[in-house]
């Protein structure tokens, strides 16, 4: 059997050109970010709607990539789009962290809609959280049903080797086990825990006049989690209730989440966006999100 | 045959494209190369002309160049850069000197298998 083709040159060439390309069209924006903006508020033309959409038209390269190609061309383009997200994004959201406007919400969830092709909401059935952009800190792992330890935790040895130095929650989730064993877990399940976070459900406005309704509606809740610096992006769900606001941060994500979307807490730390998912026929997966 | 871009006539890439002859490529990662390379020269020559332009002529400059009309973008050019050709062909040559010292690196690059 003849061996794999060593395309390490490719690999090599395809990565710095991208990368000179991606700082290439960064300078670009950022030095003539208001003749562009002009351009995507005075064009009729372009359906495309966005600063972003505008410099995509400007670069010949995302409509060339030869679709056949492996995962580095389908990078290329990943990294692509997530500039110009990130770009968009700036446009609209305040230079500090604090809760946004209304205003400013309804911009963000038009960007994030338009960029994901899924329905972004602030608010679903009349509930919402207490912000949508907030500070994120590191969770544990969660047991995922009884007897589940850092040992079974994990579904191979590369996953183990990555995230077993963040340890396990020494109490359950919000909701409890995911499982009632390990015999019962689905994939689902194993999702859940893989890709939960933790918002401050108990300052959401309203749920003290009725916490079970409210409870109800957080369990297992789909959101698009944003690293507004980088663009990446995960659907995550809501199996935790936190951090206290003492803390100084608004919520938590579990290693796997951390680590896609390159956050980090302590001195590091940083913001994300998080938004409702409006999903009602459960067709969204859970994980990291591919622009 | 309509050019490409406004700048096409001014760019010669033959001697990025053969260096990349010499090394190893399937043909899907010869034309994802190209394309890469094309699109770093788009984006030079695009640095290049908006950062000669006042805040106005930049806003013209892009209608232009959206609608594709290669005429009308010279015409503009012309009224409000001195030696524009030259700088644009200067800025691409530097560039390809760049590309061709990465195709020379690329030549001796073996990536560690894991």
């Amino acid at each position: 059997m003849p061996g794999k083709r060593d395309n390490s040159h490719y690999q090599f060439l395809a990565k710095k050109w991208t990368n000179r390309h991606r700082e290439l069209q960064s300078k670009i924006f950022t030095q003539h970010e208001e003749a562009f903006k002009w351009l995507a508020d005075n064009s009729k033309q372009f359906v495309v709607g966005s600063l972003a959409g505008i410099l995509l038209l400007t670069s010949p390269v995302l409509d060339k990539i030869p679709q056949s190609l492996s995962s580095a061309a389908a990078q290329v383009k990943t990294i692509d789009k997530k500039v110009f997200l990130v770009y968009d994004l700036r446009n609209v959201l305040p230079n500090e962290v604090r809760p946004l406007t209304p205003d400013e919400e309804k911009n963000v969830s038009e960007i994030l809609s338009r960029s994901f092709d899924f329905s972004i909401q602030t608010e679903l059935e009349g509930k919402r959280l207490n912000t949508t952009y907030g500070i994120i800190g590191q969770e544990q792992h969660l047991a995922k049903y009884p007897g589940d330890n850092m040992f079974t935790h994990f579904d191979n040895s590369n996953e183990a080797e990555k995230y077993w130095s963040y340890g396990m929650a020494p109490g359950l989730g919000a909701w409890g086990y995911f499982a009632d064993s390990s015999g019962a877990l689905t994939k689902k399940d194993i999702d859940r825990e893989k890709y939960y976070i933790a918002v401050q459900t108990f300052l959401a406005p309203g749920f003290d006049s009725n916490p079970k309704a409210y409870t109800d509606f957080f369990k297992y809740r789909k959101m698009l989690v944003v690293n507004p610096q980088n663009g990446k992006a995960v659907v995550a769900d809501i199996a935790d209730a936190g951090p206290s606001p003492w803390t100084g941060k608004q919520l938590g994500g579990s290693p796997e989440v951390m680590s896609y979307l390159e956050r980090f807490d302590g001195s590091q730390k940083g913001a994300v966006l998080y938004f409702f998912i409006d999903d009602p026929n459960d067709t969204i997966p859970l994980g990291p999100v591919n622009l | 045959m309509k050019n490409k871009f406004f700048y096409t006539r001014l760019i010669e890439t033959t001697d990025v494209s053969l260096k990349l002859t010499e090394i190893d490529l399937s043909q899907d990662e010869k034309t994802h190369l190209t394309s890469l390379m094309e699109a770093n020269i788009h984006s030079t020559v695009i640095d290049t002309v908006l950062s000669e332009l006042s805040k106005e002529d930049k806003k013209i400059f892009l209608r232009n160049l959206v609608s594709d009309d290669h005429k009308k973008t010279w015409e503009h050019l012309n009224g409000r850069i001195g030696k524009l050709e030259e700088k644009i062909i200067k800025a691409v040559e530097k560039l390809k000197e760049d590309l061709i010292k990465d195709l020379i690196e690329a030549k001796n690059y073996r990536m560690t298998i894991k």
